[in-house]
């Protein structure tokens, strides 16, 4: 008997016992349904939570200072600098061409004078806009990033958007912002949309240590964010600050501003994976630049996480292998139900392994229609919670989540598994049902 | 032929063993009819169940078509039952989850024959037995009659030497019986394989070439 020929006997006993097979397949798709659930839900949270740790950028991301590294700096998760040390093109280069790095992410930060100008469209025809008048100026800092490959930084959007990358008149703030300002940590709406006067300093030949030119110019708010790209409250397109350093090169060396010589300030340098960090690291730190990233506390974090990993997988195995031991014992109440039908089969000529096939097939195929409705539900329960979960953390005025999709093993392995491990426990009772004696089969 | 010498067979083992067929022999030769009577538990099955495979020669010599059943196991056993035997049960043995024509078409299934000429032939052996409107139907949607006869064609399938029929008529009325019995007749002449029929119906034993009996264990010609 093929493996076809004992398929359709094996369909056609299964449609004879409708209910129970019926009530079998359904105990194996819940099984693979917490199963599958638990897993997505477990992996989704994981990665999430480790995406937090770097603020929504990948979780392999090296933040290099243009500066020398400190030796004592690379066994730790804190960025240790020397003294400084210029950062251009060919050292990004340099880093970019160096084993498991994915990309790099030129950063340029520039001091600037903040004049928060709220209502600034309201006097736009004014020459010298009111805000200019306030005293609540402070000296900040731009943090200038290729804003076109945001999804290789450390940068979690939580109102609005980012600016486009190369806009001159568009920036995102942290919620350091707001609070200075006074504005309601959850109430974004009130700062986006608002305008921000900037005057990016030039240290004037002759002018004082004291003196300095300023590049003023207008940009609004379009998004609220939370970045670890650098320290600062604004985040704009790299051609900003880059046209910031153009004009602060115009000038001196001041007491406080020095000129900018370096074309970067920094670089986020994301490796292949994770476990690649620690090398990409090294790579850098041998280059001549001091760096850091959160290699130890993600590494940490995701030993816990891992072990819950291993108890909700653990869990949802249990249900599962209860679920398959459901089919052993449908098999094996069938196996007494067609013992005269083994009997018949083998007076007809079935070897043993014929028998056994035949119950094999058959719990097979209930493990994959199982497995397949498990998943299937298993995606939809995963879905569901996500949407819950990310409607209750909204309501709460926290950052919502989305735990992604299911992922793709999970979708593929979860059918072939289940229908493994339904055969696995179709095993005894194809061994026993093929072993059966003939005559004892027919009821000799 | 079947060619049965010193065939002893207990159950059991020890004081309790109980010898069902002691030092039985037996010749029916090539194309022949015997039937075998005997009243219950005499071992009139047994007996057929050793010849067509289904139990092991424990003692004594058994060749069914030139085949010593004593040096056969396993494979070898059910190849034999596929191969030179075909049954017929008294309560017909039909799986109820197939039709009539799949039901012949699984011995062709298990004796691998291809998947494109089952549903020819199992046709062609239905309207052998005059059942080519039932082909479609299940088991339980058949009378007694012919459900025997769809056994009857299915033990055909493969084209046997031997015809092994356990009480075929057991579980039919009269007129069902004598029709089957003449059915099987019938295809044993025109196909000339041997035939076993065991019964305990006299009548019907009549009509066998021979006609043997079973009794504590000794197989008697009448």
């Amino acid at each position: 008997m093929t493996w076809s020929d004992a398929a359709v006997l094996a369909l056609r006993s299964l449609a004879r016992r409708g209910a129970r097979s019926l009530l079998a397949c359904l105990g194996v798709a819940l099984g693979t349904t917490l199963l599958v659930a638990l897993l997505s839900i477990s992996g989704g949270a994981d990665s999430k939570i480790v995406s937090q740790l770097s603020h929504g950028g990948p979780a392999a991301a090296i933040h290099v200072d243009a500066a020398l590294p400190d030796p004592s700096g690379f066994e730790s998760d804190t960025l240790k600098s020397g003294a400084p040390r210029d950062l251009g093109a060919a050292q990004l280069q340099e880093i970019q061409d160096s084993p498991h790095v994915a990309s790099v992410v030129p950063v340029l930060a520039m001091p600037a004078l903040v004049v928060p100008c709220p209502d600034y469209q309201e006097f736009a025809a004014h020459p010298t806009p009111p805000c200019r008048q306030h005293t609540d100026e402070y000296f900040g800092a731009l943090i200038g990033a290729d804003l076109a490959r945001f999804r290789d930084l450390p940068i979690t959007v939580l109102a609005g958007r980012l600016p486009r990358a190369g806009s001159m008149s568009e920036v995102a703030v942290t919620q350091g912002y707001m609070e200075r300002v006074n504005l309601d940590l959850n109430r974004f709406q009130d700062v986006i949309g608002s305008t921000i006067e900037f005057s990016t300093p030039q240290v004037a030949p002759g002018g004082g240590q004291g003196r300095f030119r300023g590049r003023w110019y207008l940009a609004t708010v379009v998004g609220v964010v939370a970045q670890t790209v650098d320290d600062g409250e604004f985040l704009v397109p790299i051609q900003q600050t880059q046209a910031a350093r153009q004009w602060a090169l115009g000038g001196v060396d001041g007491r406080v501003f020095k000129r900018p010589t370096s074309p970067y300030s920094g670089l986020v340098v994301v490796a292949d994976t994770l476990a690649d960090v620690h090398a990409v690291r090294r790579e850098i730190f041998d280059i001549g630049y001091a760096n850091s990233a959160p290699e130890h506390l993600v590494a940490s974090i995701q030993k816990y996480l891992h072990i819950v990993d291993i108890v909700l997988g653990g869990i949802g195995t249990v249900a599962l292998s209860i679920a398959v031991l459901g089919v052993c014992n449908t098999l094996l109440a069938a196996i007494r139900e067609r013992w005269r039908e083994i009997g018949v089969l083998k007076a007809l000529g079935a070897a043993d392994e014929d028998v056994a096939r035949w119950f094999l097939v058959e719990a097979g195929l209930l493990g994959v229609v199982g497995g397949l409705v498990g998943t299937a539900a298993g995606a939809a329960v995963t879905t569901v919670v996500a949407l819950v979960v990310d409607r209750y953390l909204k309501e709460q005025g926290l950052l919502g989540v989305d735990l992604g999709g299911l992922p793709v093993p999970i979708i593929v392995g979860a059918p072939i598994a289940t229908a493994l491990l339904a055969v696995v426990a179709g095993l005894a009772p194809a061994l026993r049902a093929a072993r059966l004696p003939v005559r004892e089969a027919l009821g000799g | 032929m079947i060619l049965v010498r010193g065939l002893t067979h207990r159950y059991g083992t020890g004081p309790d063993a109980l010898t069902i067929l002691c030092a039985v022999d037996m010749d029916v030769p090539s194309g022949g009819y015997a039937a075998v009577m005997g009243v219950s538990g005499a071992g009139k099955s047994t007996l057929l169940s050793i010849l067509g495979g289904l139990e092991p020669v424990q003692q004594g010599t058994v060749s069914v078509g030139g085949e010593d059943l004593s040096r056969l196991h396993g494979r070898e056993l059910a190849r034999f039952r596929r191969a030179r035997v075909g049954f017929v049960f008294q309560d017909f043995g039909l799986l109820t989850m197939l039709t009539a024509r799949e039901n012949v078409e699984l011995a062709l299934t298990l004796a691998a024959v291809p998947r494109s000429l089952r549903r020819e032939q199992a046709e062609r052996l239905l309207a052998e037995v005059g059942l080519t409107a039932r082909a479609s139907h299940r088991p339980p949607k058949l009378s007694g009659g012919e459900l025997q006869r769809v056994a009857i064609a299915r033990a055909l399938a493969n084209e046997p030497a031997v015809l092994l029929a356990d009480e075929p008529t057991g579980n039919l009325d009269e007129d069902s019986a004598s029709r089957v019995m003449e059915l099987l007749e019938r295809l044993r002449a025109d196909r000339g394989c041997t035939l076993v029929v065991v019964t305990h119906n006299p009548e019907l034993a009549a009509r066998a070439d021979q006609r043997l009996r079973l009794s504590r264990g000794q197989l008697v010609r009448l």
